[in-house]
């Protein structure tokens, strides 16, 4: 869960780059002749709505709401007293109390007059708001025509991603030896001091994939696997404690293969959610060889 | 199995997705990492295991490929939350049944959420410890979150807020830097083998103000209104009230709606926020083996916003206190 510092550091993430977003999504609305995009976010699946508007809930759930003609619209669970530090970390101005969230977008619907509304990724929405939004035209409006990640999103990645590889080289000959519960505390007091947003650390050691630690010691020969939110933006790096040049032109080579080697596994980093099986514009790839792991984020180029 | 025989369910499916694991958690106690896993339970007995990460897959031997082969079920339990291309059918909700039965829990799970309350007393100890002028909210929660996951937590749910009478609610850190008289918030809901339980407490860098002093007096006597009277057969409103009609009792009803404050407890279990919420709307008798928090937080023109409370567990004829910490406002020389 998000925990760590949720910031917006206009330097590395200007206003133009959101606003240029806003313009890919209102162009594709008029394109459809639709008045705006419903747009679903959580605590897990925050990647879309931080995209275009950097809200990143902390906590619940919330729609964000952008029509073709004004400016975006946050139905929000949480409460009011929090709007101001949304309104800090976000280009958002307009939020409305939502503990309802469906009755208060049949509100603004209503207000708005609007009758046909676009819905990003609509097959992936949940069925509790999916199936309510029966009395409008919804049309699917699909994340590849809006999401699409550009230069600001490529330098954010950029930056999380060399933090990630940095902390973890730095750290990781401690490992050895020490119980993974305290390794795996280590690396979230590093990581978050230096401004983690949300981590996620697997732990391979004596064989088997990386997994969440369950208090047993490390041998010499470990792997950490590190999902890591920085900004909103999400990233994994996986480093061995031994035979990294081995791995890395594994690595190398599963890359230049186009990711048909053998022992190559791909997460997707580009959809809704932090990562998930399958390939994006932006990706993740872990080779594996004798028990040890290696990877990293990548696009289509090589490794980000 | 007994709930699908009254329901005449052949099959129920608890869905769990990166956010909502407590469904799936309640049959199958995984801590997964992909975005989705369920579990299909049949009226034979037999379970089937989804999962999306291939490495989620090792942690769970037989468990099948959620996406290629997740399959039609009678009854899901997290069903509102299932993306739309998931759900086949019209399969009932089975989540409110789930959640009751979820409510009372077993000696086992007692003893996780026994566990979590005394991490949660040692991260506070280590909060209060750590904290000092100059050090800033995200850098807190760090320390706060590396001590948890070094002595064997899984997950942690933690907000935060320092400053003064201007305070009117936590959030995720920031980068501001702790000053002398400042009020630190914070709620810590550490994870021990899936179970969540929480600590909200209150510390003072620095000599209290009076004003502080007045107002953790009220939270103390509002917490312990609600402490006294929770028992098999209260209902969550009732205990709502008692927290509230302190408030009042001082002049301070007009801060126990939600313009100042959220709930005065909740639930606790595979999920850090649990239903029934203790609010005073809430009509839901309380029963033994029920794990909540009752934690009257809220701002006040005294203090700004301060919190208070306390992981309790009910017995047959009251509650006993999972957590040891010392019922006090928590003060740090500057």
């Amino acid at each position: 869960m998000k925990r760590g510092l949720i910031e917006w550091d206009r330097t590395q993430l200007p206003p133009a780059v959101l606003d240029s977003r806003l313009a890919r999504v209102r162009a594709a609305l008029a394109a459809q002749n639709l008045p705006a995009l419903l747009v679903y976010t959580d605590v897990w699946r925050s990647n879309q709505a931080r995209f275009l508007t950097n809200f990143m809930p902390y906590w619940n759930r919330s729609l964000v709401v952008i029509p073709v003609d004004s400016p975006p619209v946050l139905l929000c669970a949480l409460s009011p007293r929090v709007y101001p530090w949304i309104k800090s970390v976000t280009i958002l101005e307009n939020i409305r109390p939502a503990s309802k969230l469906m009755q208060t977008l049949d509100q603004l619907c209503a207000e708005r007059q609007w009758r046909r509304l676009g819905v990003l990724d609509l097959p992936m929405l949940p069925i509790e708001i999916h199936s309510r939004l029966g009395e409008i035209e919804i049309v699917d409006v699909p994340s590849e025509t809006i999401c699409e990640p550009d230069d600001g999103e490529f330098s954010m990645r950029r930056r999380a991603v060399s933090r990630a590889r940095q902390i973890l080289e730095e750290q990781l000959p401690r490992g050895a030896g020490s119980l993974d519960h305290h390794f795996v505390g280590h690396l979230e007091r590093e990581f978050r001091r230096a401004g983690a947003e949300d981590l996620v650390i697997r732990l391979s050691s004596a064989g088997g994939s990386p997994a969440p630690a369950k208090g047993a010691r490390l041998l010499d020969r470990y792997s950490v696997a590190i999902a890591l939110e920085y900004c909103g933006h999400w990233v994994k790096v996986t480093r061995p404690s031994a035979d990294a040049e081995a791995l890395r032109s594994r690595f190398d080579a599963a890359l230049a293969a186009g990711l048909s080697s053998d022992g190559g596994h791909i997460e997707n980093l580009a959809g809704p959610y932090p990562y998930e099986a399958g390939t994006g514009s932006i990706f993740a790839l872990h080779v594996e060889h004798q028990g040890l792991y290696f990877g990293d984020t990548c696009t289509g180029t090589g490794a980000l | 199995m007994d709930l699908m025989a009254e329901r005449h369910w052949d099959s129920i499916l608890l869905y769990g997705h990166g956010w909502r694991k407590d469904y799936f958690r309640s049959l199958v106690n995984v801590n997964y990492s992909g975005p989705y896993a369920a579990a299909l339970l049949s009226r034979s007995g037999d379970v089937a295991i989804f999962v999306s990460d291939p490495w989620d897959r090792e942690l769970i031997p037989g468990a099948a490929d959620f996406t290629a082969t997740l399959p039609r079920a009678s009854a899901i339990a997290g069903l509102e939350l299932m993306e739309a291309r998931f759900v086949h059918g019209s399969p009932a909700s089975a989540t409110a049944d789930v959640e009751e039965l979820r409510r009372i829990k077993t000696l086992d799970e007692i003893e996780c959420l026994k566990q979590a309350a005394a991490l949660a007393d040692r991260g506070y100890q280590y909060f209060a410890d750590t904290a000092c002028v100059g050090m800033r909210e995200y850098e807190l929660v760090a320390e706060v979150e590396g001590f948890l996951k070094s002595n064997g937590a899984e997950d942690n749910f933690m907000l935060i807020a320092s400053g003064g009478t201007e305070v009117v609610g936590m959030k995720p850190p920031t980068a501001r830097a702790f000053q002398p008289g400042d009020s630190i918030t914070t709620e810590l809901t550490p994870c021990v083998n899936g179970y969540y339980a929480q600590i909200c407490r209150t510390l003072v860098l620095g000599d209290p103000s009076p004003g502080q002093i007045e107002s953790f007096s009220i939270f103390s006597e509002a917490q312990q209104a609600a402490q006294d009277l929770i028992k098999p057969g209260i209902r969550a409103s009732d205990a709502a009230r008692a927290q509230n009609d302190v408030f009042r009792k001082y002049g301070y009803g007009d801060y126990t709606g939600s313009k100042y404050t959220r709930v005065r407890g909740h639930c606790l279990g595979l999920f850090p926020d649990e239903t029934p919420h203790i609010l005073e709307d809430v009509d839901y008798v309380i029963k033994e083996n029920m794990v909540l928090i009752a934690h009257p937080n809220t701002y006040l023109p005294l203090s700004g916003y301060m919190v208070f409370g306390d992981s309790l567990l009910v017995t047959a004829t009251g509650n006993v206190r999972l957590n040891t910490t010392e019922k006090k406002l928590f003060v740090k020389e500057a």
